[in-house]
């Protein structure tokens, strides 16, 4: 899972990028209204966190400046305005979720995590594909119900592949995904994650679709 | 003397004061006047007769007898009247006036310049039987000596219609008081009345029910009404200076205690930041109430279903569905406070509910109840009662849940609702809350 965090505070948008890394998600963090707009219209995230106090920018702006463009990126506003008008406002402006300052990391993961489930499509929290299971509430992956340890690059690419399961995920996409913004990516590196994936749990749940992308699927042996 | 401690006391003391002082010198002055008038008038008549008197009396001071027999010269005094001649050939009368020990030195009773009518000197006298008298008297000078001539008549004469006069007098100054005291009444009552009515603005203003006072006043109170209306601007801005400044602590301070929090998630110390919070939470939502605009005009409808939506939303992940089935209705509440009390109620009732919140609204009388029904676990009968009551805060495990009921109960209050708690058919809560309706809808 790839966050695009928007927070200016130079202590907590740090705190809280450490705080989501250990959950195993790609995070930039972009501490400016005007960066992040130009970001979430042109990487592509699963979901972002945006402050809404922000210097240049205000939040509000920058989430209906997406919506306008029509990013249908899925949007938690984190804000200290705790309100309801402000929150009224936030759904207002586009905002898929609201949380308040200050918060639980296990309560801003569980609703990042349900917003992308839910903008997958997928309506219940349990996503199974064969053997594998997805709990997208707790993060966990489950192979023939047990769980399986996986690092954060694999954790990353098994949970994009497993939100589309049955459909064929972009190479570059799924590059985009699981890496962050800075990071110095070498090519072949996602094959090395997938052949590590297909060894931790099957090769013939991850279908290779040959120019285009990869497939997470039951019914490919 | 204490001042009275109304101008209502003090205007009409001074002008019973006055009253007090201006009639009896009216009276007088008036009585005065009478008397002098009545008095000119007997002695026009006294004069006439001393007059009549005089003309019995020859030149050489002998007393033509003949003369003085006839009727008309004695009989032309009335009722007690009394007359004296003395002259060098004896004394005549009906009574013997005192006119001998006339002054000396008189200018009318010396030898000084003859006027062609001799008016005669008044004096006022006692007959032996006590009678007093008032009467004219003149000195004739004949060959043989002076001849003294007097008339007098009983003072009664003059009293008497000085006496018939009275009454009147009095009556009339009684009538000139009362008409005083009634048109100083009025001209309080008309005088004060800009001040009763500033009075009422005034409390307008502080009930929230007008911004200003109207500056259009008497001369007078303008000056005052423009200084109250600079007043309460003053005061209004101090407000929300100190409002924002609390506010912009509390929102400055989130961002720290999130960072803290996230920092000792999982240490045993995290309860602090907690506190923190909760801390910061109350203080937020008192600087947040507190002043009520009365005039406040917001429809319920919209502001209801966008918080629906939004509390919808916030619970989604918990498989809490809200619906709201609310009439269309402006209740007298400023927007953001009615969010936060609606906003609230809703919410408390979706962290609580177990599928389902359910929102109705109609009208009781000057209010709009909105009720909340979720199917949760309810809250036991016995705190139900304490929760409504003022003061006790609902939740004092501090974990900034629960807030919410405490926040809607002092809102509603604010704004003369209040918050009732009941139990709903199936177990769940029925939190009702009554809303002022607006004059305007």
């Amino acid at each position: 899972m790839r966050i695009l965090l928007v927070e200016d505070d130079p202590d907590l948008g740090p705190a809280i990028a450490r705080a989501l890394r250990a959950e195993q998600c790609a995070v930039d963090l972009v501490p400016s209204g005007i960066d992040a707009q130009h970001l979430g219209d042109t990487e592509r995230y699963d979901v972002a966190v945006l402050d809404l106090g922000l210097p240049d920018r205000e939040g509000t702006a920058v989430l209906k400046g997406w919506r306008e463009g029509g990013r249908d990126l899925p949007v938690l506003v984190l804000t200290a305005r705790d309100g309801w008008s402000d929150k009224v406002a936030g759904f207002k402006a586009g905002a898929d979720d609201f949380l308040t300052k200050p918060f639980r990391i296990e309560e801003l993961m569980m609703r990042l995590r349900a917003l992308v489930r839910r903008a997958a499509g997928h309506g219940a929290t349990r996503i199974a594909c064969g053997p594998l299971a997805y709990e997208t509430q707790t993060g966990v992956f489950e192979l023939d119900g047990l769980p399986i340890k996986l690092t954060a690059l694999e954790h990353r690419v098994l949970a994009a592949l497993m939100l589309a399961k049955e459909a064929v995920i972009e190479r570059l996409d799924l590059m985009e995904r699981v890496y962050e913004g800075d990071a110095d990516v070498d090519s072949n590196s996602l094959e090395v994650i997938i052949g590590r994936l297909r060894k931790k749990i099957g090769a013939s749940l991850i279908e290779t679709v040959r120019g285009r992308g990869y497939r997470l699927t039951a019914g490919g042996a | 003397m204490r001042e009275p401690r109304s101008i209502h006391g003090r205007m009409l003391a001074l002008s019973v004061a006055t009253t007090l002082v201006a009639l009896p010198v009216a009276g007088f002055a008036i009585g005065g006047v009478l008397e002098r008038f009545v008095t000119h008038g007997v002695d026009e008549r006294l004069s006439d007769r001393l007059q009549l008197l005089g003309a019995v009396v020859r030149g050489d001071g002998t007393v033509d007898r003949t003369l003085l027999a006839r009727a008309e010269v004695t009989a032309a005094f009335e009722r007690g009247g009394v007359w004296t001649i003395d002259a060098p050939d004896g004394a005549f009368g009906s009574a013997m006036l005192p006119i001998a020990i006339a002054p000396p030195g008189d200018p009318r009773l010396g030898p000084g310049p003859r006027r062609e009518r001799d008016a005669g000197m008044p004096f006022d006298t006692e007959l032996a039987d006590g009678t007093a008298m008032h009467g004219l008297m003149t000195v004739r000078q004949s060959s043989a000596g002076p001849v003294r001539l007097g008339v007098a008549v009983p003072r009664a004469t003059i009293e008497r219609p000085l006496r018939g006069a009275l009454l009147p007098l009095l009556a009339t100054l009684a009538i000139v008081a009362l008409l005083l005291a009634v048109a100083t009444l009025v001209q309080l009552r008309l005088g004060l009345r800009p001040l009763r009515v500033l009075r009422d603005r005034v409390a307008a203003v502080r009930s929230g029910a007008a911004g200003d006072v109207p500056e259009d006043q008497p001369e007078e109170l303008r000056p005052l009404a423009v200084e109250l209306n600079a007043l309460v601007r003053e005061q209004g801005a101090a407000l929300a200076t100190a409002r924002g400044a609390a506010a912009n602590l509390a929102h400055a301070l989130k961002t720290p205690v999130a960072t803290l929090a996230l920092d000792l998630a999982g240490d045993p110390r995290g309860g602090q930041v907690a506190r923190i919070d909760a801390t910061i939470r109350h203080h937020l939502s008192r600087a947040r109430g507190g002043v009520v605009d009365r005039r406040a005009a917001t429809a319920l409808q919209p502001a209801v279903e966008a918080l629906v939506g939004v509390v919808a939303a916030l619970h989604r992940g918990r498989g809490v569905t809200v619906a709201a089935e609310v009439p269309d209705a402006t209740v007298a509440i400023d927007a953001a406070d009615l969010d936060e009390l609606v906003g609230n109620l809703i919410d408390n009732a979706a962290r609580h509910a177990r599928s389902s919140v359910m929102v109705a609204a109609e009208r009781v009388g000057g209010f709009i109840e909105l009720r909340v029904t979720d199917d949760g676990p309810g809250i036991p009968a016995a705190d139900r009662a304490r929760a409504t009551d003022p003061g006790v805060r609902l939740d004092e495990r501090g974990d900034g849940h629960g807030f919410g009921l405490t926040i809607v109960r002092d809102l509603a209050a604010l704004y003369g609702g209040r918050l009732t708690l009941n139990e709903a058919d199936g177990g769940g809560l029925v939190a009702a809350v009554t809303l002022p309706v607006s004059a305007a809808g």
